[in-house]
């Protein structure tokens, strides 16, 4: 697990460590390596059929992580642990108001983008005016959202994708790809946009490196923030209802594992949770990769339960080089 | 034969030298006070009796036996015991049990001694019952206390060490005047019992107080060791200052003449906050205003109030006719302020960031952009970094790879981007090399001539008398004195900073 290796001055000393040193092309060669390892196993997996559907699957997890990435970067322990019930509020939201119906896609998409808007102005409000920390605060809204789910479906199916929606995200819409990795797409580029060419994305990494000196330079720290969790819940609102459209209803539950993915994809991609730096390149890889292994432990017919355990220990193991590289800094 | 005799005591600390040849002779019964400007190495040395600090070298005898101390704890073992400073009392635990942290009474079986421990702490609280103040007891939690109820507990915690040699490093900085009669009759009485003391302090009316003989230091060197009556003032300062520094002192021509027909940019009336009490000044464009005086005695706080950064309680605030209330650095900075703070790691630099994102702020507040093209911007942070003489390979490299005085320029363009009107410096050059200090305060004399008006803070005096027209001293919070002109003397400095408010 070279990847974590941050991008430290003091670690490059390390000499093999150089060449590992950026994250993004770690994550290639891991990529290539397990389509490798896959089409061995399983004849078939590295086709260019099956590589669409699992790129399907990594886009839903990759809008998810654009906005965990927005919030960890902005430093300070960010961290939206929230994300998987705003998926799975979204998705029942859009569900319910298309009901099966082209017309309504509209509507959803702004009740849905409303809703986790509110979601996230919440937490961002929690965590800059009321100073509760982000995990805790995200983790009640999370309790919260799951909570009230399951009051109001009682766990039962409902709603239903309109056609369009659901063609959107798994049939062919240009040059042969599906829709929704185009949007896929269009994310990276706004994101790439936002954090590298925009002043809000030079205040983004200000107050993930600094927030101290980002204040006195004049930066709105609380503001900056507050837009850091709206955008992760937005994010999280827009990966719902695609996945509504990929699942064609939708369940209570049905976001629950992007909490923890869509961490470790951030962190897989280089963006280490102290925050500062990183960006949603490296994000993108780590969500594919994320998927890869997913698949890969599918093939050999492990369980969700334990792929879990699996996820649970890459993220663990991912935390440990984290931590380390935090007391070289200190 | 005296009770403690230091010899050519040295400490270094890598390439700086903390203490070169520290003396001292302390007597039986005797209040010792030891005196030097701000690091001259009077703490070190007090930390080196203590056994908180190891000497490099230098002779240590005790009772006129040499000994090594490998400790506080063994320190304290041989009767010596030093008062922190810094304070060093154990928050969430009670005022009595702080009072016995050293010695904890104990029964037998290893158990505290509740009995004893609260009888103990009564003792001593008994010596400062009249000027504690309210909302004291002994159970009360440490945290819960005013910062003077703290220092009286360091305070007794010192004393009930019982040991025979008591050091006092600015013990009263945070007590008003009863406390401080209280304190020093206990002094008095302890001398009587016959142990020493080494006592020290900036108010030059305490030492004339309580002193039996007065110590010197000076660059990490005793200067000199006099009893109290046969010394005055004049005498001390000049020892302090050095007989090489008298004439050195730049005074710059005529400033505040022809300043005063400036035009007033800045005029501030008894502004008042936490450590900061009725300061009135007028700034005038074009002019540096040095803010003087010992450690901490506000001239950051004052410049930290006026960025927005703390808040300001009582008082008004006048930018060109217009009164202000900056609410935030965000808000000063809108109405023209800028501030550099010498402690760049924490206010300062955005770490492991690029130059380009560690100069840009400021300009993208001022100008409203929120695109953000490096073509485009490299055409306004370049000149502000070649004005500073940066050196830098590229816009692209992290700030962490430069030189500390590199990083303050950084720092400093951030502001130049976008010129303000009023330029606050903190101690701008804490920890950068002789040659990045020149440039920068060409750069800030620069500024000035071209109209910015600014205020410096500097912890080397040397570089307050030779950099700024006028210079404010600050004593506890209030101003205590303003040098203009042939007034700007080290001397003066000195005598304004130590003597307090005249």
């Amino acid at each position: 697990m070279t990847i974590m290796q941050p991008t430290n001055p003091q670690d490059s000393r390390s000499s093999i460590i150089v060449y590992f040193k950026n994250p993004l092309l770690v994550a290639f060669i891991l990529i290539v390596l397990l389509l490798i390892a896959g089409e061995t196993l399983s004849p078939g997996f590295a086709s260019m059929e099956q590589i669409l559907r699992l790129l399907i699957v990594a886009a839903l997890l990759g809008i998810v992580a654009a906005g965990q990435n927005l919030v960890i970067l902005g430093g300070r322990e960010g961290i939206d642990l929230s994300v998987g019930g705003v998926v799975s509020l979204s998705a029942v939201l859009a569900g319910n108001v298309m009901d099966g119906n082209n017309a309504n896609i509209i509507a959803a998409i702004l009740v849905c983008l409303a809703a986790g808007g509110l979601v996230g102005l919440i937490n961002g409000v929690g965590v800059t005016i009321f100073g509760i920390p982000p995990l805790v605060m995200t983790l009640g809204m999370l309790g919260v959202l799951q909570g009230l789910l399951v009051v109001i479906r009682q766990g039962i199916p409902s709603g239903l994708a309109a056609p369009a929606l659901a063609n959107f995200v798994s049939k062919p819409f240009l040059l042969n790809l599906p829709g929704i990795l185009w949007l896929w797409i269009a994310v990276g580029l706004l994101m790439a946009f936002l954090l590298m060419r925009t002043s809000l994305g030079y205040k983004i990494y200000a107050i993930g490196s600094n927030e101290n000196a980002a204040y006195m330079a004049g930066v709105p720290v609380k503001r900056v923030r507050v837009m850091l969790f709206a955008l992760s819940s937005m994010f999280a609102a827009l990966a719902g209802i695609c996945i509504l459209g990929y699942a064609g209803t939708s369940f209570a539950n049905v976001g629950d594992s992007y909490m923890l993915s869509s961490i470790i994809a951030v962190v897989l991609g280089g963006t280490p949770l102290s925050g500062g730096k990183g960006g949603y390149t490296g994000t993108m890889a780590g969500a594919f990769l994320l998927i890869l292994m997913q698949s890969i432990l599918t093939t050999l017919s492990i369980g969700e339960s334990g792929r879990q355990v699996v996820f649970g220990i890459t993220l663990l193991f991912l935390l440990l080089f984290y931590g380390r590289s935090k007391a070289l800094r200190g | 034969m005296s009770r403690l005799k230091l010899q050519q005591i040295c400490k270094y600390y890598d390439a700086t030298t903390a203490l070169a040849s520290g003396d001292l002779l302390l007597e039986s019964g005797e209040i010792h006070v030891l005196i030097g400007a701000n690091g001259s190495g009077k703490s070190t040395l007090c930390k080196v009796v203590a056994g908180s600090v190891r000497p490099d070298g230098g002779l240590f005898e005790l009772n006129g036996k040499p000994v090594t101390l490998f400790g506080p704890k063994a320190a304290r073992d041989m009767g010596i015991c030093l008062f922190y400073q810094e304070l060093s009392l154990a928050n969430s635990l009670s005022v009595a049990q702080n009072i016995n942290l050293y010695h904890l009474p104990t029964h037998a079986g290893g158990l505290v001694d509740e009995a004893e421990l609260a009888r103990r702490a009564e003792h001593y609280i008994d010596k400062f019952r009249k000027v504690v103040g309210e909302n004291f007891s002994a159970d009360t939690p440490v945290t819960k206390l005013r910062p003077d109820q703290k220092q009286l507990v360091e305070i007794m915690k010192t004393l009930a060490s019982e040991a025979e040699i008591l050091i006092f490093d600015e013990p009263t900085s945070a007590l008003d005047r009863s406390q401080v009669d209280c304190f020093f009759s206990i002094l008095r009485e302890l001398k009587e019992e016959g142990r020493s003391i080494i006592f020290i302090s900036h108010r030059m009316d305490e030492i004339f107080d309580i002193a039996d003989r007065i110590t010197v230091i000076r660059d990490g060197t005793t200067v000199s060791s006099r009893p109290i009556n046969e010394t005055d003032q004049a005498t001390i300062i000049r020892d302090m200052i050095g007989e090489q520094h008298e004439t050195a002192a730049q005074i710059s021509v005529s400033p505040h003449d022809q300043m005063a027909n400036a035009e007033i940019c800045l005029k501030a009336e008894a502004l008042g906050g936490t450590q900061l009490r009725n300061v009135g000044f007028s700034l005038a464009r074009g002019e540096i205003l040095g803010l003087g005086g010992l450690h901490g005695q506000g001239q950051s706080t004052l410049l930290r109030t006026l960025f927005g950064a703390k808040r300001l309680t009582t008082g008004t605030l006048e930018l060109n006719g217009r009164l202000v209330h900056p609410a935030s650095p965000r808000a000063a900075i809108k109405l023209g302020f800028s501030y550099v703070s010498g402690d760049r790691v924490r206010d300062g630099v955005i770490t492991g960031r690029s130059i380009m994102e560690n100069v840009s702020p400021i300009h993208f507040l001022k100008d409203r952009k929120f695109l953000a093209f490096p073509s485009v911007l490299s055409r306004v942070i370049e000149p502000a970094l070649a004005s500073l003489n940066t050196k830098y390979t590229s816009l692209g490299a992290s700030i962490s790879s430069l030189s500390g005085g590199n990083q303050q320029k950084v720092v400093i363009a951030r502001w130049l981007t976008n010129p303000p009107d009023i330029l606050l410096l903190d101690d701008p050059t804490k920890g950068i090399d002789l040659s990045a200090k020149s440039e920068l305060f060409a750069l800030v004399r620069k500024l000035a001539d071209e109209g910015m008006a600014i205020i410096l803070y500097s912890s080397e005096d040397s570089e307050l008398l030779a950099h700024s027209d006028r210079i404010l001293v600050f004593n506890n919070g209030s101003v205590s004195r303003e040098l203009v002109g042939e007034d700007k003397t080290r001397f003066n400095l000195y005598q304004a900073a130590y003597s307090g408010a005249k």
